[in-house]
Parts: C-alpha cells; structure tokens; sequence
C-alpha cells in the first residue's frame, strides 16, 4: 500500500494498492495546503478503507514549486511515515508530469512566482534537460519543445514513484526541491535611520 | 441535586453530617473551615435540598500525587450513588490537577468503601494499625494509579524548531533546533531561512525529543501544536509535521496558542500557575502583556507592542553600535560596564497623552532611531561615544518602560503576580529590576527557567496536556496556520 502526497499546486493525496489507485483526493486551492494536508489523508485513507498502519510506501512531491505550500506535503509525509518507521521517497513532480508523455519533446513548466518559471525538458520520455528556474524570455526561447503544464498532483506522483522504484532508481532524498536561493541579500549593517 | 464547591457558609452543614457519621471521631469546626481555605485541597459537596455529601482532595503542585482527605455522605443519603459521584469528581479533579497517583486511608472495617475503591482501581498498599482513635480501628492505605496523558508539542513559529513531550503536569523531554545562526548574517530572522530550517530541523528534533522522553511515538496520547500567532511559512511546517503525526496513529490533534503556551511553560516546573496573574512576555518577535485568569478560558490581551518588539529593538541597536546578531546579549554583556544613566533615551507610550489608547502598549521604534541619532550626531562632530553607556542607557529604557507598565497591570487589576517569558527574559538586568520592583510593590515575581522561557515544544505540550486534563475536545484536522492569532484563542478548534 503506497501513500502519495503533494503539495506543489492544489493539496492531494492518493492510495495505491499495488500498482492500482484505489483512492484520490485533490483540493484545488492554490492555497491552504496547512488546512487541506489532514483532511486530504483522511480521506483517501478511508475511501481505501485502510488504516495509517497498513501503508507499506510513502512518497512526496519535492517541487520545484512555491516553497510555502511545498513544504507542507514534505513535513506531513516524512513525519507520518517516520511515525510509522517507514522510509519516504521523493518524486521530482516536473518528472512525474513528464513521465506521462512517453513521445514527442515536452517542456514541462509550472509556475514560480515572481514572473518566474520552473520547467524541465522531455525526449521520448526521457529527461533531456534537468529541472531549472527561467524567466518568461528564456522559456519563450525554448522553441524546440512543446511546452506543457507541470501542474502536479499526488496521482502523477504515486504512478512515478511506483515505476521509478521498480526500476531500481534512488527516491530516498525527500528534501524540497527549492533551486533558488531565499529572496534576502545580508544587511549592509548599521546605519537604521535615513 | 447539584454538585459545588465548599466555602465556608457551608461548614455547619458539614459538622452535622461529621457528627452523625463518626461522633467522637468528627472534625472539629477549625479543621473543617481549614481545610476549605487551604489553597491545596478542594472540596465538593453534593447538595439536594441541603448538603448530603462532601468529599475533599490534597495535592500540593510539582508533587504529582493526590490525597482523598475525606468523603461523607450523610446517614440519611446513603446508597443512592453519592459516594460514587464524589469519587468520580475527586479523580477527575487529581487528573486536571497533574497527580500521577491518588492516595487513601480507609477504616478497614467500612467493606463499602473499599468496594467503591476497588472498582476506582484502588489497590491496598498499606496498613496503619489502630490509625482510627479512640476506636483503635486499622486504616487500609489505598492507591489509584492516575494516567496523566503524554502529549507531543511542536513548536515552529519562529526560528526555533522545538519538539517538547509531557505526561500531564511532568517535563519528560525538551528538544530544540535553533537556526538563528543562519540569521546572523541578515541581522535578522528571515521567514524563508526560518522555514527551510524547520523543515530540515523536524525530523532530527522529533527522534532528540522521543529519545530523551524514552518513549515511542505510539506511546504518545495527543499531539499538540502552535498555529499562530508567527511566521506564516514557519507556522506550516509544523502544523503539516503534527498533522502527520497525528494521522500515522489516530492521535488526537490540538492547536495550541504560541502566547499561551509561554504561560503554560510555568506549569512544567511548579506544578501549577499561580492564576490569576499578569504576564509579560517578551522575545525577537512579542512584546505582550496579558491578563490570565484561567490558563485555557480566560486570557485577555491588555497591552502589546505597536511596531517592534523589543527583542528586536536589541538586535536593531546592536547594528547601531557595530554588534554582532542576535543583539541581546551583546548589550547585556556591555552594559555591564556601562552608566544607564548616562544618555536619558525616550520611554514610548509613557506620557500622560498615551494613557488612554496606550495604557499597556510598547513602542521600540522611537527609542530605537534616538539610540541611532544620538551614535550618529556623535559621528558628524566627531565626538568618541561610550558604547558601554550607550547600551547601558537603552537597555535602561527598555526595561524601565517594560516593566513599569507590567507593574501598573498588576496593580490596576489588583494582582499581585508577574510572569515573565520568552526570550528577553534572558536579560539580566530585564531579571534584576523586575525583582527589585516586584519586591517593592508587593508583588510575586516567577521566571521560569530559561530553557522553558525561550520557545520551545515542551510549553506547547503543557498547554496541550492541560486542554486533555480537562476534557476539551480536540481541534479538527482541518486548521491553518494562523500569524495573528488573538491571544484570547487558547485552542484553534
């Protein structure tokens, strides 16, 4: 029984038996992922009819996506699979997007705020360019790839999760996925009035 | 038929029933009325039509246990459940109160009492021959085993991640991971920076706290967190950590008041907090002075800062005099040596104008830019400043201002208590006039230690263990990060 949780757009979780979803539950606000985080494992617990107990695999969304509502995925997901003492994985959700255009050359873009855009080039289904930060110009210079919403959910990430790890691949790191640096530069020191 | 607290209007009535039930072995008028005023015992009685039934409970705070003293129900009542409904109250009662155990003497020969006791899950530990004069009859020493409940508290408002975990009244663990190093460089604490910390922070802090406490999360009863007043994205990542938690194992879940939680933090080392009482607490992000006259229903804000909180003011004026981050210490460190009298700085919101809308709010912005002009017209005429005197002339003013309104709180309300908190409290000259003023005025003065003054999870988990202790219903899972939440708002429900 796998658990998918992800915080990077709306708030949702999934159930998965096997390979199978069995439950999903998405709060499409852009906001309140502190309030909709429980209320969206509770749900899909119980559709699953399963208790916390029974999970087997835990994976989160690590963004790159706006940091606050991010997070809270992150912090909901490793702190209930460490109170259950398994280990979490992590899902790139730009790859998790990806993954569901198996042809053709796909940028997957998601909003970074700030006129900004997170994004990441697919081939085939393979990654041909990693996930990064471009503004409006540099994304509209990327001609070469149709470009695609990176809009993610618990969904893509379960199904990429369950794939990944069945191919063998490491998801052990579940550390968000920030790629900029906190928007503060250090105090030039002194001087308070003025 | 009603069930109340005993006062003193009440003691004929309980020197009847004595003297009907234990004739030669009565309390005497000046027992009972004692026993009613001493501020460790609470005592119940059972009133349909008159009294019918009392009984009464000791526990001295911090000794977490409790002792029955007493449990009468009138020879006229007997049988008609009285006694069971006493027993009830006095459990609950040793439960809010934080015993772990509850103690008794019984006649040996009174088989229905120790039935009733028995069914309380009162176990025979001891026996006090002839403890029952003159009728030299044994006393059975019985003892109830108290399950206070152990709550995990998370705290995450600022830029300290604490993870705390109590058994009712009791500190089992205290974890803390500061990021206030990263801080250093900004002068400041940056959400952000704070946020990312947290998270990176939760994991490591949660295994630290359970370690220490020597439990498994399993072992937890309730999981408790603050949800405000703080930092947004700080505040998040706690609430989604005790939101999973909560889940992994059907934990109830509380949404607790960081301020609250400050006052709280007291009941961790007294056993108790002296109510009512005025508290000031005053850290890098509250200036607050509150009147607390029940720790979960009656909180009220009287007085907070209008602009910086005075923490801040600390760490502003360290810039200003070329100090490092965080500025408290650095200031305290050299105003040791300075004159605080040497520069008479501005007291915010002390005129008579600022009575009537200000009465017991702060105001460090002022202060703050005269520190900054008075170092800066130095500069331009190229006069050497003392930062000793300096320091030792703004710390002044902060204290000065903090604690006069604190103290005019206290007698405007008429009581004669102060609490102080958060992490200002370090200060020592912040320690040092509240005593000397405190002793002058009358007033009781507690500070608790420093590790329970800074925030930290173990006062989120007092909080949280008192709003189990009595009763209240958890919140539900679907509250928010709230950064200014009233200080009214114990609970998030």
């Amino acid at each position: 029984m796998l658990l998918a949780i992800d915080t990077s757009a709306g708030t949702s979780a999934a159930v998965f038996r096997g390979e199978k979803l069995v439950a999903f539950e998405l709060y499409d606000d852009p906001f309140g992922h502190a309030e909709n985080i429980g209320l969206a494992i509770q749900k899909v617990l119980a559709t699953a009819g399963i208790s916390a107990g029974e999970l087997t695999q835990l994976a989160v969304g690590r963004g790159p996506a706006p940091y606050t509502g991010l997070r809270v995925g992150i912090a909901a997901g490793t702190s209930l699979a460490a109170a259950l003492g398994i280990r979490p994985v992590g899902v790139i959700t730009l790859d998790a997007v990806g993954l569901q255009y198996a042809t053709g050359r796909v940028l997957v873009v998601a909003d970074a705020k700030r006129k900004e855009f997170f994004a990441a080039g697919f081939d085939g289904g393979q990654q041909v360019l990693p996930p990064s930060v471009m503004s409006a110009v540099e994304l509209a210079e990327k001609t070469d790839f149709e470009h695609v919403s990176g809009v993610c959910d618990a969904l893509l990430v379960g199904q990429y999760a369950l794939q990944a790890l069945a191919r063998g691949d490491d998801l052990s790191d579940v550390s968000a996925l920030y790629l900029r640096s906190p928007d503060v530069t250090p105090s030039p020191g002194k001087k308070v009035t003025g | 038929m009603e069930l109340k607290l005993l006062m003193a209007a009440d003691v004929a009535a309980v020197i009847q029933i004595e003297q009907d039930l234990f004739g030669s072995e009565a309390w005497a008028e000046r027992t009972v009325l004692s026993e009613i005023a001493n501020p460790f015992t609470h005592y119940i009685g059972i009133f349909d039509g008159g009294l019918v039934g009392y009984a009464g409970l000791n526990s001295v705070p911090a000794s977490f246990s409790a002792d029955i003293q007493t449990i009468a129900v009138a020879a006229g009542s007997q049988g008609k459940g009285y006694g069971k409904l006493l027993l009830e109250w006095l459990m609950d009662t040793a439960l809010q109160l934080g015993a772990e155990q509850v103690v008794l003497e019984v006649r040996a020969d009174n088989d229905r009492a120790v039935g009733l006791y028995n069914k309380f899950g009162f176990e025979q530990i001891d026996l006090r021959k002839r403890y029952y004069q003159p009728s030299g009859v044994d006393a059975l020493v019985m003892r109830a085993k108290v399950n206070q409940p152990v709550v995990l508290g998370i705290e995450s408002t600022c830029d300290e991640t604490g993870v705390g975990i109590v058994r009712g009244n009791r500190l089992l663990a205290n974890a803390l991971h500061s990021s206030m190093d990263e801080h250093a460089k900004f002068g400041g604490v940056v959400p952000e920076v704070a946020a990312r910390a947290h998270l990176e922070a939760f994991e490591p802090t949660l295994k630290k706290a359970l370690d220490e406490a020597g439990i498994t999360i399993e072992e937890v009863d309730a999981i408790a967190v603050a949800n405000g007043p703080g930092l947004a994205g700080a505040l998040m990542v706690g609430i989604g950590a005790a939101k999973g938690l909560s889940l992994a194992h059907n934990k109830p879940l509380y949404a607790v008041n960081h301020l609250v939680g400050h006052v709280g933090a007291d009941v961790l080392e007294r056993g108790t907090v002296s109510l009512p009482t005025i508290a000031l607490l005053v850290s890098g992000g509250h200036t607050s002075l509150l009147l607390v006259r029940d720790l979960l229903e009656d909180v009220e804000l009287l007085g907070e800062t209008i602009d910086d909180a005075a923490g801040e003011a600390f760490d502003k004026v360290a810039r200003v005099l070329g100090l490092p981050y965080p500025g408290g210490p650095q200031i305290d460190a050299i105003a040791a040596t300075g004159n605080p009298k040497a520069v008479r700085f501005p007291r915010g919101l002390s005129l008579p104008k600022d009575m009537e809308k200000h009465r017991f709010d702060f105001s460090f912005s002022g202060l703050k830019t005269a520190v900054a002009r008075h170092v800066e017209k130095a500069e331009i005429l190229g006069e050497e400043i003392s930062k000793p005197d300096v320091a030792a002339s703004f710390r002044e003013a902060v204290v000065d201002v903090l604690l006069t309104k604190a103290i005019a709180a206290c007698q405007m309300y008429d009581v004669p208590r102060l609490l102080l908190g958060g992490g200002v409290v370090a200060n020592a000259r912040l320690r040092q006039v509240a005593t000397e003023r405190c002793r002058e005025a009358g007033i009781e003065l507690r500070i608790p230690k420093f590790s329970l003054c800074t925030d930290n999870g173990a006062m989120i988990a007092s909080i949280g263990a008192q709003l189990v202790m009595n009763g209240k219903a958890p919140s539900s899972i679907g509250f928010g990060a709230e950064s200014t939440l009233d200080v009214t708002q114990v609970q998030t429900r």
